[in-house]
């Protein structure tokens, strides 16, 4: 169940990403392609196969997920920036942008660093799940290391739920509001990735899809914004046609 | 509720029992796969009739009132109020015949048939569906077809604020109203004035007998509404244009 999930998110970023591929090579909005990069790059290295591969390069002592944690940052970072840009939300945008955005930024990158120093991280391991048995602090740091991981997304969701959550509700054409409604799904569920990071072992199920919930809802969610722009709404009256060959 | 798919049949083989499904949709104009998706579903679209009943020169409204559901449409021909006449008058319209009267182009006081005033253009327009029930409103009137429709004030709301109204609510609202029943069905579009059996000239006689005054004030409400709804509009375009920017 956890592995298809994971795959399911991998499969999801990767076809998002390739549909953007044409509007990246013509330069329109290189941002958001960049963002699905990031998005597939983590979502890769969310499962099992790849990471231990690429673990295996970085030496086995999982700077994998270091490196993901950081990757994660830099998307969010920048999907919250987007997001604000373009729902035209001021108080979201400094929220990200301005000193608490840098601070909150800046902690986190700390803490999540700090945390991985004081582990003994030996040996590969899927979103650090198997090295509480190395013994040591592991057992009590790793829900911090997890919690600082999730803190910045929390952190960036919770600026942006105001404004999606305006935009779902808005006048606006029917595709950009389910855009909106499904990007904020993904930003609570980030949210909700905070504390859950503290929850007992046998709740990873849980955690696992409340984070690709996240993953999941941002990348849909841009997705829509995107269709809808290809779509143009119309509406009216069922008109009725008039006879063709009159006279 | 569109028609019932069996009565439609029972209808389009009295009309024309010897035409096929292919000839009707070729002389009316009607996508067979529409015309077909409606059967299935054993829904007709009530302007699926009156395509047909155009196609074969029957009267739509007939051809309507032949089925259940708008029997009345036969039994209660009421002719259009003044008030509804003015309100299924475009507001360009309106505004040309403020223009005319005060400073007419040429040809004097009314100026009618000139490059300058055309003749009024036919029914509907682009807030005909609002105009029309703001004409017949009585300030309970919403109240009243929801009540008797089960259909929730604001989707109801939401219908006329599209300009669009179902021919079964606008049949609702006409008998909420007590008004003749051809008045929704032209301002929504469905069948046009002269189907509906509006005299000819009747517009321009309904406009012809307002006051300076009452033509004035009524030309300004529908600026401002139509001010209201082009800025509403702008800004629902600029916003989905910004998403559209940065996210699309």
């Amino acid at each position: 169940m956890i592995a298809t999930l994971q795959w399911g998110t991998l499969i999801i970023c990767s076809v998002a990403l390739l549909l953007r591929v044409p509007d990246a090579v013509q330069g329109r909005n290189r941002m958001v392609f960049g963002i699905l990069v990031l998005a597939t790059l983590c979502s890769l290295l969310s499962v099992p196969g790849p990471y231990e591969a690429i673990d295996a390069a970085l030496g086995g002592w999982n700077l994998t997920h270091l490196v993901l944690r950081i990757l994660v940052f830099a998307a969010v970072l920048l999907v919250g920036l987007r997001i604000a840009r373009g729902l035209a939300d001021q108080r979201g945008y400094r929220l990200i942008a301005g000193p608490a955005g840098r601070w909150a930024l800046a902690l986190s990158c700390a803490a999540v660093a700090g945390a991985f120093a004081l582990m003994d991280t030996r040996g590969s391991s899927v979103g650090l799940l198997g090295i509480a048995d190395n013994g040591g602090h592991n057992a009590v740091l790793a829900p911090f290391y997890a919690a600082a991981g999730r803190t910045y997304p929390a952190f960036v969701s919770l600026a942006l739920l105001p404004a999606l959550l305006a935009t779902a509700r808005s006048q606006l054409p029917r595709l950009v509001r389910a855009g909106a409604v499904l990007t904020s799904l993904g930003a609570v569920a980030a949210v909700l990735g905070l504390p859950a990071s503290f929850a007992p072992d046998s709740w990873i199920p849980a955690q696992v899809t409340v984070n690709n919930l996240a993953v999941l809802g941002y990348v849909l969610g841009l997705c829509l914004f995107w269709v809808s722009g290809l779509v143009a709404n119309k509406s009216g009256n069922a008109r009725a046609t008039f006879r063709k060959n009159k006279g | 509720m569109p028609l019932p798919a069996k009565a439609f049949q029972l209808w389009l083989h009295q009309v024309a029992p010897s035409a096929s499904t292919a000839d009707i949709c070729r002389i009316s104009g009607i996508k067979r796969t529409t015309l077909a998706q409606q059967l299935v579903r054993g829904k007709v679209a009530e302007s699926t009739l009156v395509s047909i009943s155009r196609a074969l020169d029957l009267s739509p409204l007939a051809a309507l009132a032949s089925f259940d559901q708008y029997g009345e449409l036969a039994t209660r021909q009421q002719p259009p109020s003044a008030a509804e006449l003015v309100s299924q008058i475009a507001t360009m319209d309106l505004l040309r015949a403020v223009i005319s009267r005060s400073s007419p182009a040429y040809g004097g006081y009314g100026d009618n048939g000139s490059s300058m005033t055309p003749d009024l253009t036919p029914a509907p327009h682009a807030t005909s569906v609002r105009n029309w029930v703001d004409a017949i409103d009585d300030g309970e009137l919403r109240h009243r077809v929801s009540a008797a429709t089960g259909v929730a004030p604001q989707n109801y709301s939401a219908q006329l604020t599209a300009n669009r109204l179902s021919p079964e609510l606008a049949v609702a609202t006409a008998r909420a109203a007590g008004v003749g029943f051809t008045g929704g069905l032209v301002a929504t579009g469905l069948i046009t004035e002269e189907e509906a059996g509006w005299p000819p000239g009747a517009k321009q006689t309904a406009l012809d007998a307002l006051s300076d005054g009452e033509l004035t004030a009524l030309a300004g409400e529908r600026l401002q509404a139509l001010g209201k709804s082009l800025r509403r509009q702008e800004q629902e375009q600029a916003q989905t244009e910004k998403i559209w920017e940065n996210l699309g």
